[in-house]
């Protein structure tokens, strides 16, 4: 026992111990933790204020940034309503995302309900396939849709061929809206189905106990209590329904439908002289009424707080016997997976490896790998193919690493302005990716230091955009695990001697791995499929998988596309399941 | 060594304040427990010696060294004050076997590796883990966690040991004798030491001294026998220990003796007191049930105070019997070695082993209800 021998130590003397307590060196008082939070605040704040702001400064300004001597004016703003028709815009759009938010709970709420709630046969299999969204972009949906379902599509022509005519037109409102609502539907069934699981199942017992049947109980104890998960799904998938555009692009090209998407896109991109003001103005006023919808789904969700009530104790739920409607229920989840999503996505793939995909003469005929010959041989496709992997790649990683650091500075330290790191990370969620394109271009052209030019054009200005597009989820995927891990660690930590950096890379960094490893996987998947807010980024060099699609849709080459989507949604899968095996073996070890 | 000196210690959240101009002195190398009910502000008065949290008013001052100081904007962060401090979780690093977590702090401080081996050997076998060192935290059981985290926070020879409830955790059997072991290396260590626990036996049998606190004040600093024998408010008599508190009028007055007029059963009795209360006052006798002696009507024992009373239940809890006793229309708690007793008795107390309060006592009315009884 050393220290029992050891004499008192006195104040001013000497130190016996060979080692003296740490010190951290704070150059004008501000220390190294404190130089690491201000750097992810200001940091996120140029990310995300970088789009945002040229994009008003533009909408009042009466020529394009990238010229000198512009000057203020609003006539951006009338001349939208006047010359450019934005009022049908607005009405179209509206039309639009009604319709697909009602259609989508249409599909989600029964199908959550009955998942959850009642004996179903293969209810567990229902819900891995509501899964499917996250491995098929809406882009590849819809030409898989159109594939198959368009007016020359290999179903329609079969009905045609039976019935001598088809009952519906993909290219119209209502058809763009079902094709979305299948897109989005899974979002809802997400939100629905967690609350019925974690409602008490008891309420259930005791309508039961009191004499209730199975559909009384649904109806009057079951449904009233979704009302805040309804609610609360339904303006998101509102909100991304506004901004979505794949669907409208496809469908409503050919027959001249504009949505607030479409409208930028076309008066940006494919006019030959762009009206930067009103395109501005236009970026602007979508801009608004996103930011609004969000403010107002905070507020809902903040509110529904107050009705949820999830108790401590699990209740395993018991589920309901619904009888004959069982089979009714079963057959419309099927005809909803089998119709919305495999029966387009198999087709796709059927259409890559043809030449000529018609019911009309048996494509087993034409079975072929030319489709993917002409994609391998061609260097833009390969390129673009790359670009796609390296915008992913380099993309996942740099956005986890930035939503690790932003969680530990919002939620794991003392800095006083964590809660304004926390809204930068998650505002981009509610930015339109066409307008991050739109702003990011003009921000290129404003950056100081010629930083724009280095950047406009290249693969990095890709990663920019689409970074900021997923950091909301990387964040949402990774605040949890995090807080998780419990604080008293850090403060171990902190009072062994260790300051907040060293706290993170001694400590904490070895249980953040998981996590930060599921925020990989999820922000790669991600980047993978987005394209929006390269549409306007793009430049021959680089090219992403979306963008070269849409390019070779809109050329009418057909196979090529469904060869690009098809290896898309290989490479999906094959990540997906690679890092599935990785982390279940690091978990056994 | 170092001296704590902590005052006119404050904390506020927005309106809530849970600190309230707390000010005490801890000697070199004493035991202090900082003991009250959860919400009292004793861990937060913890964490502000810690630095885990920041004080909206005061100072801390350790050895001489200012760790934090409002008035002059002073505030050293954790990692620069060379405390020691265990959590209630233990909060020991799950990644890294026991010695890595020894390890750490003495990597940070720079320990060459060869004086870090003999260092946490050392420490590992202070608390008798030494064989356990290539273990992870999960390995071991609750109470040997408690000891590793024990180990890792007198490694590095601290100024001051901070404990957060480190033996809550732990069952009841094991709890006492970590207390005991536990007293045994302090006093070994002659280390500075500030406990923090809502259990009043554990306060009682470790301290040195004992700061009972309540609603973010510090009611009373004393050893444990002083917090025990001579409360100094209601609420300090309640919490530690057992009371019942008879509420009365003072009568008269010889001295220090004052007699007094219970309310419960108009009986008048004889109680010791320093302080000074005119008559006619309203006033609370406080008196611990094993102060008490009840013995069987018509009594013969000696004694000043003698008074009428029911015996309602009586209970054998193994080294002696627990009487509620009915006086007047309030229930009285006595514990006694004497068992068998029922029907009327006799309460009998000296002057001395009563406490006599100014103030009413308050009882919650939940306690106020099962405490009387309709006579």
């Amino acid at each position: 026992m050393s220290t029992l021998t050891q004499p008192p130590r006195t104040p001013a003397g000497e130190h016996e111990k060979t080692f003296k307590p740490p010190r951290y060196r704070r150059p004008l008082g501000i220390g190294r933790d404190q130089v690491v939070q201000y750097g992810v605040l200001a940091f996120l704040a140029v990310l995300v204020l970088a789009p945002i702001v040229p994009t008003l400064y533009q909408s009042v300004r009466n020529r394009p940034l990238y010229e000198a001597g512009g000057a203020f004016t609003l006539s951006g703003y009338t001349r939208l309503f006047t010359d450019a028709g934005f009022g049908d815009v607005a009405l179209n759009t509206l039309l639009f995302a009604g319709l697909t938010t009602l259609l989508s709970l249409a599909i989600a709420i029964p199908m959550a309900i009955v998942v959850v709630r009642t004996k179903l046969p293969g209810g567990r299999l229902i819900a891995l396939a509501m899964q499917w969204p996250f491995f098929i972009s809406s882009l590849i949906l819809g030409f898989g849709w159109i594939i198959m379902y368009g007016p020359a599509g290999f179903v329609s022509i079969q009905i045609q061929q039976v019935f001598g005519g088809v009952p519906w037109n993909l290219y119209s409102i209502p058809g763009m809206a079902l094709t979305e609502a299948v897109a989005l539907a899974p979002i809802a069934y997400v939100f629905c189905a967690g609350a019925l699981r974690q409602s008490d199942a008891s309420l259930e017992s005791a309508a039961q106990v009191c004499g209730a049947g199975p559909l009384r109980i649904l109806m009057q104890v079951v449904v009233p209590l979704l009302r805040p998960p309804i609610v609360y799904s339904a303006i998101l998938v509102f909100s991304v329904s506004l901004e979505t555009l794949s669907v409208p692009l496809l469908y409503g090209q050919p027959v001249d439908i504009d949505v607030f998407s479409t409208f930028l896109y076309h008066n940006g991109l494919q006019s030959v002289d762009p009206d930067y003001t009103m395109l501005g103005a236009a970026s602007t006023i979508i801009l608004f009424v996103t930011l609004s919808l969000v403010a107002v789904q905070a507020k809902l969700l903040k509110d529904a707080a107050r009705f949820v009530s999830v108790r401590g104790k699990v209740t395993r739920p018991r589920k309901l016997d619904l009888g004959w409607l069982k089979w009714v229920s079963i057959v419309c989840i099927w005809l909803y997976v089998i119709a919305g999503a495999l029966i387009p996505i198999l087709g796709l793939v059927l259409r890559s490896f043809t030449l000529i995909f018609t019911p009309l003469q048996s494509p087993l005929k034409t079975v072929t790998t030319k489709n993917y010959e002409i994609v391998f041989g061609s260097d833009n496709y390969v390129q673009s193919l790359w670009n796609s992997l390296i915008v992913a790649g380099i993309g996942s990683v740099t956005i986890s690493a930035i939503a690790v650091l932003a969680v530990m500075v919002a939620r794991r330290s003392t800095f006083r302005f964590g809660r304004a790191v926390e809204y930068l990370a998650l505002i981009p969620q509610s930015l339109p990716g066409i307008i991050i394109g739109i702003g990011f271009f003009w921000a290129f052209a404003l950056a100081p230091f010629g930083i724009g030019s280095v950047l406009q054009g290249t693969v990095y200005a890709v990663i920019i955009a689409f970074g900021m597009r997923a950091l909301p989820s990387a964040f949402g995927s990774i605040a949890p695990a995090i807080m998780q891990i419990g604080g008293e660690l850090d403060n171990a930590a902190r009072v062994s001697g260790a300051d907040w950096v060293m706290t993170f890379f001694r400590v904490l960094r070895a249980l953040v791995t998981p996590a930060f490893a599921g925020a990989l996987v999820l922000t790669f998947v991600i980047m993978l499929k987005e394209y929006s807010p390269a549409v306007f980024l793009s430049s021959a060099d680089n090219n992403i998988l979306g963008t070269t699609m849409l390019s070779l849709w809109t050329q009418g080459r057909a196979g090529s596309v469904a060869a690009l989507a098809t290896l898309q949604i290989a490479i999906t899968a094959v990540f997906v399941a690679l890092a599935g095996l990785l982390m279940k073996g690091k978990h056994h070890a | 060594m170092p001296e704590v000196t902590v005052k006119n210690l404050a904390k506020t959240f927005g309106d809530n304040s849970v600190l309230r101009d707390v000010t005490f002195t801890i000697k070199d190398g004493e035991f202090f427990t900082l003991l009250g009910a959860s919400g009292c502000g004793k861990s937060t008065t913890l964490n502000c010696v810690a630095g885990l949290e920041q004080p909206t008013e005061g100072s801390i001052t350790v050895g001489g060294r200012p760790f934090v100081d409002t008035s002059a904007g002073v505030f050293l962060p954790p990692e620069e004050r060379n405390l020691g401090m265990v959590f209630q979780s233990y909060a020991l690093w799950p990644h890294m076997t026991i010695a890595k977590n020894l390890a750490l702090p003495l990597t940070i401080r720079k320990v060459p590796k060869e004086k870090q081996k003999t260092l946490i050997h050392d420490a590992l076998d202070k608390v008798g883990l030494t064989e356990l060192k290539n273990r992870y935290p999960h390995q071991l059981s609750g109470g040997q966690q408690q000891r590793v985290a024990l180990a890792r926070a007198l490694v590095y020879s601290p100024t001051v040991l901070l404990l957060d409830e480190p033996l809550s955790n732990l069952d009841a059997k094991l709890r006492e004798q970590a207390r005991a072991w536990l007293k045994r290396l302090q006093e070994e260590l002659g280390i500075t030491t500030v406990y923090v626990t809502h259990d009043q036996e554990e306060a009682l049998a470790l301290s040195d001294r004992i700061a009972v606190m309540e609603g973010g004040n510090m009611i009373q600093i004393g050893t444990p026998s002083e917090i025990y024998e001579r409360p100094a408010a209601p609420a300090v008599a309640a919490f530690v220990g057992r009371c019942n508190f008879l509420a009365g009028r003072v009568v008269g007055q010889q001295g220090k003796r004052y007699s007094i007029l219970l309310d419960c059963s108009a009986d008048v009795v004889q109680v010791d007191s320093d302080e000074k209360l005119p008559g006619g006052d309203s006033v609370t006798v406080a008196i611990r049930p094993e102060r008490l002696e009840v013995v069987p009507q018509p009594g013969t024992a000696s004694g000043t105070n003698h008074l009428k009373a029911h015996v309602l239940t009586s209970s054998y809890v193994g080294s002696r019997y627990e009487y509620d006793v009915r006086l007047g229309d309030q229930v009285v708690q006595v514990l006694s070695g004497q068992g068998g007793l029922s029907g009327e008795v006799s309460l009998v107390f000296e002057p001395a082993q009563a406490l006599l309060y100014a103030d009413e006592v308050e009882l919650p009315e939940e306690q106020r209800d099962l405490l009387t009884v309709s006579p």
